[in-house]
């Protein structure tokens, strides 16, 4: 049953970081400058965004659900000691949303409030994305710990230092490259799909280039997990897909094909979630006095089969509803 | 401020905050299927311009209502661990079932907001209609999971520890039908007569207006049934805690000794110290009968508990006697108002009155949550876990609640500021209307 509800997990996260993240995205690529393209490029992400950006977010919500009714010593532990970086997260989610829709549904479409809530959402998503990151290292890096009173160590460390520093902006390079590469085929604007090109292979790049930098500063920070991602076969051959694929898709974003792009890069993705999951899964949070698994961290066999219950009914009534919603709006 | 009062501030703020966008969110979808159902069967084109004022509004709403919703998710956890470690397992399933049905709510919003033109007709007035059954129910599931914490159920307490774990029967405990019903109803008042105030205002100013007329008929029409409902289910939902949670009866009365034909008290102000309510209008035996449907009945008073489990009494009564004087009079305003609409004339002094009503259901529901929420003080999990034993460990909790106050400000301000910049462009538009120009 835990397996299930282990799929459920993952399924919520992967949907999350590429559809979530995708929307993310969007607002980063708004801070980047774009001359004459900017009402048209803000156009593009109200149309393209507006419909379905809630629907985006309810994937944090059931992955919430699952971990506090699912794994409660994995949420709880996370919530306590990691406080500081969630609120500067639920922040960063509180602005973003309302700066998007204020700035479509204010009356007045006056030029210095929209450029105030445009403003608003880019550093709101930038600053998301960023701590996205910062939380989903400190799970893995071991220094959480539980046993102490000293308000630094127990609040502060374990999310202080580099490589959640790194993680940050891997995040937020992962993100602004599903974004642009979603925004490509959003556009009929030649000169817009250029820029959404051109910014999609510039973030891939980052995407490499601070994976390695992630890798690289957990060694020299005397982490287990790049010796265990390389000897794992699962993430090493997900590692080498996912940087394969690299050249597949800009190969195809020359020639066109909105939607193959878009699965290409979903699944570019999906394979570095999928190695990143093939280490950690079985430890998803390490603390200094040891790791906790699913396994043991999972609820009374009775909660988990209503869980994974909901879930399977849910899915039933969400993913058909889901569909309409991209019919309607994505595949006219 | 210490961190467990900080905490508990900060958890009232969030929710009352959420809750006056929850309620909006839940109700409003009903209101805009039913002129955009009048406008797709009777084609009046005031109906169509009325259901999309409405749906801007509930845009708005809804966006912060949302974000405002998913902080709550984490502060649970956030703020409250020591309770979450408990409850995730036990209650977690109403929570699922709310996320699900959140999640429905999100996708029909997105069809419903942006679909226009795009979808069949009826498709899309449909989807509009889904975003308030999911609402609703998402309400419901909520309202389950607190009702647990008032009459926990669906495990046994060994050790201290929970076992035995049945959500089912945590989700079904014995208050959530009263809770669920009592709330629902209460937001459908609120939100009828918080619209009627805004919509009567602006009757006021444009008596022609045929948009704002309907406006109030349906939004009143709702409200004003829900309040002459109202009266009932509080009187049930007061029994229902007269059973269960006595104490918590007692302190909503101020009623200290325990006794037969226990009168009601109407207002006055509790006195812990002297263990007296003093300047209250005592109804002899009317206690007894509302909560036992006995005028001889016997009502326990605080006196019969244990005082470090007292909840603060004076805030508690006065919350009720503030929810309950406001359910009264929106009762009566629910009944002048069918009056009214038989007579087909609604005068300009009623209009008045409206403007004046129209935050009053949302302070009857904050006043409830009150009720609830601080008459169940020190508990969090009922009888089982003090609130203080739940809260997180971290300290430095008054940033946290300034933080989030702030947050919510102005977030609040915001809200307010836009909507009288969608007002202004209606009135414009109505204006316009006036002059014979021509408007989109």
């Amino acid at each position: 049953m835990i397996e299930v509800l282990l799929f459920f997990l993952a399924a919520a996260l992967l949907l999350y970081v590429i559809l979530g993240g995708a929307d993310y995205g969007a607002g980063i690529i708004e801070l980047l400058p774009a001359g004459a393209l900017k009402d048209e490029q803000r156009q593009v992400i109200n149309r393209a965004m507006g419909p379905v950006w809630e629907a985006n977010h309810m994937w944090l919500i059931i992955i919430v659900v699952i971990l506090f009714m699912g794994f409660p010593p994995i949420f709880l532990t996370t919530m306590i000691h990691l406080h500081i970086p969630v609120v500067a997260l639920l922040l960063g989610i509180i602005v973003r949303g309302t700066a998007f829709t204020f700035r479509h549904y204010d009356a007045i479409h006056a030029p210095r409030s929209q450029a105030i809530y445009s403003r608003l959402f880019g550093f709101s998503s930038l600053w998301s994305a960023f701590w996205f990151g910062v939380i989903g290292s400190a799970l893995e890096r071991g220094t959480i710990n539980p046993g102490t009173l000293d308000f630094h160590e127990a609040y502060v460390a374990p999310w202080w230092g580099r490589a959640p520093l790194v993680m940050g902006l891997f995040v937020i390079a992962i993100f602004t490259f599903l974004a642009s590469v979603f925004l490509i085929g959003e556009t009929d604007n030649a000169k817009l799909k250029r820029r959404f090109r051109r910014i999609g292979l510039a973030a891939n790049i980052a995407v490499v280039l601070f994976g390695g930098i992630v890798f690289l500063v957990a060694r020299m920070d005397g982490s287990s997990l790049p010796a265990e991602f390389f000897s794992n076969p699962l993430s090493l051959t997900a590692f080498i897909c996912s940087t394969l694929l690299f050249g597949v898709l800009w190969n195809m974003a020359r020639k066109g094909s909105a939607l193959l792009v878009r699965i290409v890069a979903a699944g570019q993705i999906a394979l570095i979630l999928f190695g990143w999951f093939a280490v950690v899964g079985a430890a998803p949070l390490r603390t200094v006095q040891g790791e906790i698994s699913f396994y043991s961290a999972a609820a009374p066999e009775a909660t988990v089969r209503q869980l994974v219950l909901a879930l399977c009914i849910g899915s039933l009534l969400i993913f058909p509803s889901l569909i309409g919603l991209l019919r309607v709006f994505k595949f006219r | 401020m210490d961190d467990l009062l900080a905490a508990r501030l900060t958890m009232a703020t969030s929710l009352g905050f959420h809750i006056i966008f929850a309620a909006i969110g839940m109700v409003m979808p009903f209101f805009m299927a039913t002129s955009h159902y009048l406008y797709l069967k009777k084609r009046v084109p005031e109906d169509l311009e009325l259901t999309k004022l409405w749906m801007k509004g509930v845009a708005i709403l809804f966006a912060v209502g949302a974000v405002s919703g998913t902080v709550l998710s984490f502060e649970l956890g956030l703020l409250w661990p020591g309770f979450m470690k408990y409850a995730g397992p036990i209650i977690g399933m109403p929570f699922s079932w709310e996320g699900t049905a959140f999640f429905l709510e999100a996708v029909a919003i997105g069809l419903f907001l942006y679909g226009w033109n795009k979808m069949h007709p009826w498709l899309h007035w449909l989807s509009g209609l889904v975003v308030g059954i999911s609402g609703f129910a998402s309400g419901i599931f909520v309202v389950a999971a607190n009702s647990w914490m008032n009459s926990p159920a669906g495990f046994d307490w060994v050790n201290g520890e929970a076992v035995n774990i049945d959500p089912v029967a945590a989700m079904f405990n014995r208050a959530w039908l009263h809770q669920a019903l009592h709330m629902q109803v209460a937001a459908l008042q609120a939100v009828g007569f918080g619209v009627a105030g805004l919509h009567a205002w602006l009757l006021l100013k444009h008596p022609s207006s045929l948009i704002h007329l309907r406006a109030l008929k349906i939004a009143l029409t709702f409200g004003a049934f829900a309040s002459i409902i109202q009266p009932f289910v509080g009187h049930f939902a007061a029994q229902r805690v007269a059973e269960f949670q006595p104490l918590k009866l007692a302190a909503m009365e101020g009623h200290f000794e325990t006794q037969r034909h226990a009168p009601l008290l109407l207002g006055g102000l509790p006195n812990v110290e002297e263990r007296v309510t003093k300047w209250g209008i005592p109804i002899p035996g009317a206690l007894s009968f509302l909560a036992f449907n006995d005028v001889n009945a016997e009502v326990k008073g605080l006196n019969d508990f244990p005082r470090d489990e007292w909840p603060p009494v004076l805030i508690v009564h006065l919350a009720f006697q503030v929810m309950v004087g406001i359910g009264t009079y929106l009762a009566g305003l629910g009944l002048l108002y069918f009056y009214l609409l038989k007579k087909g004339h609604f005068p300009r002094s009623f209009l008045r009155l409206l403007i004046v009503t129209a935050p009053l259901g949302f302070v009857a529901i904050e006043a409830g949550w009150i009720v609830t929420e601080v008459g169940r003080q020190p508990w969090i999990i009922y009888g089982f876990l003090r609130t203080k034993d739940a809260l997180t460990p971290m300290p430095g909790m008054q940033y946290h609640f300034y933080l989030f106050l702030v947050v919510y400000l102005t977030l609040s301000a915001i809200t307010v500021w836009l909507f009288r910049r969608q007002l202004q462009v209606a009135e414009q538009n109505l204006r316009s209307e006036h002059q014979g120009k021509n408007y989109d």
